[in-house]
């Protein structure tokens, strides 16, 4: 399956989850997702499910690992693009995923992870700054 | 006057991909009986958990999905997944949801209930698995 969607965005790591992810698949993808991570010290991983139509509990599982996983790197999981009747599903399935993040689209999660970058910015400036007198 | 009928799709369960193909041309029959994108998610979600639970439980199995239209105009999908596997010694537990020696959530029955109208489960151990599961069309 190709999913070859994995592509550095300012400082975000966008991850598009294709449509039909079978197990070695979200394997893989996870995989992946880590070492991409590594190499561009991502901040942000922004998981987007725009293409996704159907979730089940094995999903919900991939998600939460990698969020898990990323969490252990420093890297934050985020969510965008869920369609309205994944959202149904998910909740009535009862899969809620408390401890991750979601935003509406990427225009959201762009924005997110700038006003993050400016933030950190400011708190690096505050850090490495001279000593007040 | 309104006709009663059915179609009827029949798949192999023994991997992923099969589970893949069952969801997914189980959802497209679903819309085509007049289920909108949810309840059709809905049906998707509930075929796939079955026959996830088929390939990690039993091996193999089966799973057909009917979409049944009847005399007086209603309708629903109906899913069966049936299996020789190993049974499930405490099926009330599982209906209960978060029990799992697999690798989901431990919602696959529990969550599967909630999502159609009708669901049971007829199961013995060393014997097999039968899930019938039924969602009505409400327009």
């Amino acid at each position: 399956m190709d999913y070859s969607a994995i592509q550095k965005l300012e400082n975000l790591l966008l991850v598009s989850v294709p449509r039909d992810l079978v197990d070695d698949d979200v394997i893989r993808m996870r995989r992946d997702i880590l070492q991409a991570v590594r190499k561009y010290n991502s901040q942000i991983v922004l998981l987007d499910f725009s293409q996704v139509d159907i979730c089940d509990s094995f999903f919900g599982r991939f998600i939460y690992s990698t969020a898990q996983m990323t969490k252990l790197m420093g890297a934050k999981i985020i969510l965008s693009g869920l369609q309205d009747a994944v959202i149904e599903t998910m909740v009535e399935l009862g899969m809620a995923l408390p401890d991750v993040d979601a935003v509406l689209d990427l225009d959201s999660a762009l924005a997110l992870s700038r006003a993050q970058a400016v933030q950190g910015s400011l708190v690096e400036g505050a850090a490495s700054g001279p000593p007040e007198a | 006057m309104m006709t009663a009928g059915h179609d009827t799709l029949f798949f192999r369960i023994k991997d992923p991909m099969d589970v893949a193909k069952a969801r997914r041309e189980g959802m497209q029959m679903s819309m085509g009986l007049g289920f909108n994108q949810a309840d059709a998610t809905k049906i998707a979600v509930v075929i796939s958990e079955l026959g996830r639970n088929i390939v990690n439980y039993a091996g193999s199995g089966t799973i057909t999905v009917i979409a049944r239209s009847e005399t007086n105009g209603k309708k629903y999908m109906r899913i069966i997944a049936d299996d020789k596997g190993p049974g499930i010694p405490d099926v009330e537990r599982v209906l209960a949801g978060g029990y799992t020696t697999s690798n989901g959530l431990g919602l696959g029955i529990s969550g599967s209930k909630k999502l159609v109208d009708e669901f049971s489960i007829h199961s013995e151990v060393g014997k097999g698995t039968t899930v019938t599961a039924v969602k009505w069309l409400v327009k």
